[in-house]
């Protein structure tokens, strides 16, 4: 196990559970709201609480989605040959048989799984401030809410098939939420192109 | 279910003679402090409801051919809808309820001040007091289930606020000529009926008020898609699994 890569450094761990966490935290208060959940009095106190909460982890959560630009905002915007073949292939996810090209550092499901968070979070956000900032001016809360409400239902979708793929249908992925580090070997046969461009 | 009957109010514009009683008795029965307001050169004032205003005359000099000074008063306060879009986009619970009366009540200790209810409103009617939580008319909740008469209603010296069991009232305005009310249908009922002699937008309403479409397609398909996509998201997961397993690294080429 000496040949270890570093696929991810301590900054973009960190703002990685960041957001994780704050995600979580704005879902459960998020579904709250939604259904007037009035259990969950339990566990925020209160309603008004609970919106504090909400709001101020909102702005927790806008951080970390901005900072995550620096890590892969570049490289998801790069389309290439190998990436629509992948995509083609899906990924290798439905025949063990499949043959998949050579990766970069993101593939080309997690550059579309960037752009797609970069996206609906970045809605949710802007939508969630104008909510927040703006309360009584109802033609911009009509749209925000319809905006926060539909960019919360595709995040629904999204976000437990990445944390799937992520952890059970990946062996060895999780690791690098935790250290940032894989063995080069598990690298190698992932993504050739970043391997193969850093020299490791 | 309670057998306690829905309760309304039926206004009738050609009835009022603009004194504001009505206005005057709200404030009182809900003390309500008087606000300082200029002369704009009508009788309708203030101008506009405010959370310390239920219910206001609005004034309109709508001449027609027969008429030529014709004036009328239209109360404006809360409608009491069955379908409360102010109620129905509330993320707060309790904070918007129904009483057993039908009536729209509220309850300023839960209302967390998000303001949302103003765009779920087909009427613009909720306001916010000082420490921005709702405020608006409630059918005097509170004297109707003592069995009291609202307090505007029983002011009217008139008879242009008439307040009663809805069935019985719109039993009553049917025989007494009157095809269809104002808001009889709408949002599957208004608890606040409007006996109109002409178009309503002579009286400055809403042909055919509604909740914001958007308000309704978020409360049928965006809400149910949050959970149903969760748990969608996570049994497609969990079947990936089960059926093509994960990707083991001596899989992997
Ligand atoms: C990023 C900044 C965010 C801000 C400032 C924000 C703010 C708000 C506000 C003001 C509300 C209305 C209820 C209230 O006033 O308490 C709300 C509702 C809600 N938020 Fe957020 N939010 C943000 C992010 C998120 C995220 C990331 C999620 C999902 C993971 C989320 C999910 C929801 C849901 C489901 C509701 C209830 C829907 C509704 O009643 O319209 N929010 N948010
Ligand atoms: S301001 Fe109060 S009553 Fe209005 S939607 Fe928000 S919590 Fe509900
Ligand atoms: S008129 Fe507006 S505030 Fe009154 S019950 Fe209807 S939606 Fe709610
Ligand atoms: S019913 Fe009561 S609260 Fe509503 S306008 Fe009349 S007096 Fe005011």
């Amino acid at each position: 196990m000496s040949d270890m890569v570093r696929k991810a450094n301590a900054f973009e761990i960190l703002n990685h559970w960041v957001m994780a966490i704050s995600f979580f935290i704005l879902t459960i208060t998020g579904f709250a709201f939604l259904f007037k959940l009035e259990q969950m009095n339990a566990v925020f106190g209160s309603f008004h609480q609970m919106r504090t909460i909400h709001n101020w982890t909102g702005v927790v959560f806008s951080a970390s989605l901005f900072f995550s630009l620096f890590s892969y905002l570049i490289e998801a915007l790069i389309f290439t040959g190998e990436d629509a073949v992948w995509l083609i292939k899906a990924g290798g996810y439905f025949s063990k048989k499949m043959k998949l090209p050579a990766q970069g550092r993101l593939n080309a499901g997690q550059k579309g799984y960037y752009l797609l968070l970069l996206l609906t979070g970045g809605a949710i956000a802007a939508s969630g401030f104008v909510i927040w900032l703006m309360p009584g001016v109802k033609k911009w809360i009509l749209i925000s809410h319809l905006a926060h409400n539909i960019s919360f239902d595709l995040l629904m979708l999204a976000v437990p098939s990445h944390i799937y793929l992520a952890t059970l249908a990946n062996p060895g992925t999780f690791r690098i939420m935790v250290y940032g580090t894989v063995p080069l070997e598990w690298a190698r046969k992932r993504h050739a192109r970043w391997v193969q461009k850093m020299g490791f | 279910m309670s057998t306690t009957k829905r309760k309304s109010l039926i206004i009738s514009p050609e009835l009022c003679i603009g004194c504001r009683g009505c206005q005057t008795a709200c404030k009182e029965w809900n003390q309500l402090s008087a606000t300082k307001t200029t002369n704009k050169g009508t009788i309708e004032n203030p101008p506009d409801l405010t959370p310390n205003l239920f219910n206001r005359i609005r004034y309109l000099e709508v001449p027609s051919e027969t008429n030529p000074v014709r004036w009328l008063f239209v109360s404006q306060r809360c409608m009491h809808c069955d379908d409360a879009g102010c109620m129905k986009i509330c993320p707060a619970p309790g904070a918007i309820y129904k009483t057993k009366e039908g009536i729209v009540a509220y309850d300023k200790e839960k209302c967390i001040g998000c303001k949302l209810c103003v765009a779920g409103c087909p009427f613009n009617i909720p306001r916010y007091d000082e420490k921005n939580k709702i405020s608006k008319c409630h059918l005097c909740s509170d004297r109707v289930a003592e069995g009291l008469v609202p307090a505007c209603a029983k002011t009217c010296p008139t008879g242009a606020i008439s307040y009663g069991d809805r069935d019985d009232m719109l039993a009553k305005a049917h025989a007494a000529g009157y095809q269809k009310l104002y808001g009889q249908a709408d949002l599957g009922g208004l608890g606040t009926l409007y006996a109109f002699k002409d178009a309503p937008k002579v009286y400055g309403m809403d042909e055919n008020p509604a909740i914001p479409e958007s308000v309704v397609f978020w409360h049928k398909v965006l809400k149910p898609l949050a959970y149903w996509g969760l748990g969608g998201a996570v049994a497609a997961s969990l079947l990936h699994y089960v059926a093509f397993g994960p990707k083991k690294d001596e899989e992997v080429k």
